[in-house]
């Protein structure tokens, strides 16, 4: 083939272009660690990342939830907790002032009683941090429970002016819980109240508030036929909001194991499609930047050398 | 029998030709370095002999035409793929600027972790933000802050679209301007390519040889007529060249038969006919004209139809839902976005200045209650008919990669087409392409005609003055 003055030069610009545009790609992996960054790099393996990206986004987001009903969970817990030891206190109360107490002990029974119901209402209207009470359902900016008093501060009546929704939240995609439950339920559908449900009799401060009034009036029988059953009921209706609170702890420990699995083996994913391999990249670059130094050691020397015919003759 | 005067005129003959070879050696050197130069080389004969009793007798050389060493058939190829490497170019370029305009890159979160990987910038993370925003809303749907952060995610996400949208509709207006500026260009190349034509003609017709240098000039306007637009050449036998572009006959000779001109074929979108059809298309394959038009109409029209479908969807989607809900204040029935595509999607105006009015409750006064703010956070999971029953990130990364891998295409096919075009280029400079080792060799072989042939003078002087002096003596 006939070489022309031209063809070495216009040949040696295209080979060096084509090794810088190769050898810029290679340090571009380098420098990020990214074997694919822009979309046309590999546009199949960037719909993939991409698509992880939003996944490992979202299981975040439901790792947040999870974190969030956990907190919810063992506040309400913690105020279940609470109540159930009242709970306890009072139907102790009731066997024992059900058997031959004096009016002496009586009254003072009362008084306790009195007490155990105003630790009762400080509990049922515990607050998130966040200020909303856990008891009041979706009407939880305001105490869910009210007690009406008399003239000497003898709680008469206790309100519920919360409701009986309860929120939810999802933990993985189309998989709700909540972790809170209302403080009362009287229409017998959708989540047992901790305080009144009337699906299973529980009604604690009106039974509370009958017990102290049977004490204070010493009917020991009513105490021991009506106030001992019905404290019954209050006491197993929180023992079955510890389990189911239990229940849900249990589940949001599930979900938030299965979340952590899910981002850390999509994050490997994203790695192992999109993360440049280092060895490989440098080995690459390595053969590439030699081959860029023997095309300008290459021509270098043809330049320098000027060999033509003109070298030779002398007209 | 030829006297020595005669032999003079051989060796004068010789002069001539060795000095004209000279010339042509060194206008080959001169234009060394222009690559629209083919190389000339001087063709020689034998001039016409005389019949004499002994036979024919030579009357020493004449030089027959300075011939121009091209290859047609390669020229045409050069010109066929110089449209092709345009259309390609210009499709590459369009497409980065709208690969840029996207804003989606992977880099990683931190230099010491690079296995952990987020795009910035771009609407993929302000969609799912915007969802995961939404789900903190679910958690705690009276808190002001959580109000505000969908509120401002939501900011993000309609400003995104529209900028990606704005951005996206000047790379349009680019490409309309770039086909008008081409197609001014290219008139101008058939005006000047008429002219040589023209040029050409009268040059060969007048001299017989063949105006190589003019044939250079009009083969440097073709090949930069097939960047524009492709054509194709036709010789006619007077040497001028016809340019026929989609099958219209546009240059004939000398004469300028038709000119290119745009039409707007509706929304501001430019597209080529001849003056003489206006308003029909003309059909056109290669050069940087139809890779603009190409380009607009497929690759950026689909990117932008489908941002613009998302956003529409997006907003009725969230609006349908939104519009069921309860502010704080117990107030219901507003729309969370506004507008109706990607060019003028909004937050509605009353959120900015009051979260409390964001619509986050299923029931009227229960500020605790999630069910709206949940549900349009499973918005983000849930297919959408209307976008191919994919979500609203899965619809958005299948737009943008559909622009990936139109850009993959080009550059894949632009990097086979510069190694094609290079191909061909060397295979052209080994035909026409001037070599330094062949014009020494040509100068030294002219040179040492040349002495040769004054030599030959010399010695004929000397023999004419031998013949003075016989008669002197």
């Amino acid at each position: 083939m006939r070489i022309a003055f031209n063809s070495f030069p216009d040949s040696l610009v295209n080979q060096l272009s084509l090794l810088n545009s190769q050898q810029a790609r290679l340090e571009s992996e380098v420098d990020t660690g990214k074997s694919v960054s822009q979309l046309s790099d590999n546009p199949p393996v960037m719909q993939q990342v991409l698509g992880w990206q939003v996944q490992n986004s979202s299981t975040a987001q439901y790792q947040q939830n999870i974190s969030a009903l956990q907190e919810q969970a063992t506040s309400s817990y913690n105020a279940i907790n609470s109540l159930q030891t009242l709970s306890a206190r009072a139907s102790t109360i009731a066997t024992e002032a059900g058997g031959a107490a004096s009016p002496a002990d009586l009254a003072a029974y009362a008084s306790e009683v009195n007490q155990l119901i105003q630790e009762g209402l400080q509990d049922a209207n515990s607050q998130t941090a966040q200020g909303e009470y856990l008891f009041g359902g979706t009407r939880n900016s305001q105490p869910p429970f009210v007690a009406t008093t008399d003239a000497s501060g003898n709680v008469t009546a206790v309100t519920y002016q919360g409701n009986e929704s309860v929120p939810s939240a999802e933990v993985a995609p189309g998989y709700s819980l909540s972790a809170q439950v209302p403080g009362a339920n009287t229409s017998g559908n959708g989540p047992a109240g901790v305080i009144t449900d009337s699906s299973t009799g529980a009604d604690f401060f009106n039974h509370l508030i009958a017990l102290r009034n049977d004490l204070q009036a010493g009917n020991t029988q009513a105490i021991a036929s009506t106030d001992q059953p019905a404290l019954a009921k209050d006491e197993d209706n929180i023992t079955a909001q510890i389990s189911a609170n239990g229940l849900i702890q249990s589940q949001l420990n599930d979900a938030s194991t299965v979340a952590s699995t899910q981002s850390t083996a999509v994050t490997q994913d994203i790695s192992q499609a999109s993360d440049a391999n280092m060895a490989t990249t440098l080995t690459q670059l390595s053969s590439l930047q030699t081959a860029y130094q023997a095309a300008l050691e290459s021509a270098g020397s043809l330049f320098n050398s000027n060999l033509s015919l003109m070298t030779y003759i002398e007209l | 029998m030829p006297g020595l005067l005669d032999s003079l005129d051989i060796a004068s003959s010789g002069l001539n030709a060795q000095q004209q070879g000279i010339a042509v050696a060194g206008q080959n050197l001169a234009n060394v370095n222009n690559p629209a130069y083919a190389r000339q080389v001087l063709v020689t004969q034998a001039a016409t002999p005389v019949q004499t009793s002994i036979g024919q007798e030579g009357t020493g050389v004449e030089v027959v035409v300075i011939q121009q060493i091209c290859n047609a058939l390669l020229n045409d190829q050069i010109q066929g793929e110089n449209s092709t490497t345009s259309f390609l170019q210009t499709q590459q370029g369009a497409l980065q600027t709208a690969q840029s305009d996207i804003g989606e890159q992977l880099q990683s979160t931190s230099a010491t972790d690079t296995s952990t990987v987020g795009s910035t910038g771009g609407l993929d993370s302000d969609l799912s933000g915007l969802f995961n925003d939404l789900q903190a809303l679910s958690l705690d749907p009276s808190s002001t802050a959580a109000r505000q952060a969908v509120i401002s995610q939501a900011q993000q996400l309609a400003a995104q679209f529209n900028q990606v949208n704005q951005s996206l509709s000047g790379l349009n207006a680019q490409l309309n301007q770039s086909v008008q500026s081409d197609v001014g260009s290219a008139n101008q190349l058939l005006s000047q390519i008429a002219g040589l034509n023209h040029q050409i003609t009268l040059a060969q017709g007048t001299s017989g040889g063949t105006a190589n240098d003019l044939v250079d000039l009009r083969e440097q306007d073709l090949e930069n007529l097939a960047n524009l637009v492709n054509f194709q050449p036709v010789a006619n036998s007077d040497g001028s060249v016809n340019v026929v572009i989609g099958g219209q006959l546009l240059g004939s000779g000398s004469d300028v038969e038709d000119t290119l001109q745009t039409y707007d074929a509706g929304g501001g979108q430019l597209l080529v006919s001849t003056a003489n059809a206006a308003s029909t298309p003309l059909t056109l394959t290669g050069g940087s004209i139809q890779g603009a038009i190409d380009t607009r109409d497929n690759a950026l029209a689909s990117l932008q139809g489908g941002l613009n479908q998302l956003a529409s969807q997006l907003i009725t989607q969230v609006n349908a839902v939104y519009s069921k809900g309860y502010d704080l204040n117990g107030n219901t029935g507003a729309d969370f976005f506004t507008g109706a595509d990607a060019s003028d999607i909004g937050v509605n105006a009353t959120l900015a200045n009051a979260p409390s009015t964001l619509q986050a409750a299923g029931v009227v006064g229960a500020p605790g209650d999630n069910q709206v703010a949940a549900a349009l956070a499973q918005l983000g999971n849930a297919p959408q008919s209307a976008l191919g029953n994919q979500t609203f990130s899965g619809s958005y990364n299948a737009t943008i990669t559909d622009l990936g891998s139109a850009l993959s295409n080009a550059n894949s096919n632009l990097s086979d087409q510069q190694a094609v075009q290079s191909m061909l280029s060397q295979q052209r400079n080994s035909v026409s392409g001037v070599s330094l080792d062949d014009e020494m060799s040509d100068i030294v072989t002219y040179q040492q005609a040349f002495q040769a042939s004054a030599e030959l003078v010399a010695t004929l002087n000397t023999m004419l003055g031998d013949l003075m002096n016989m008669k002197q003596s």
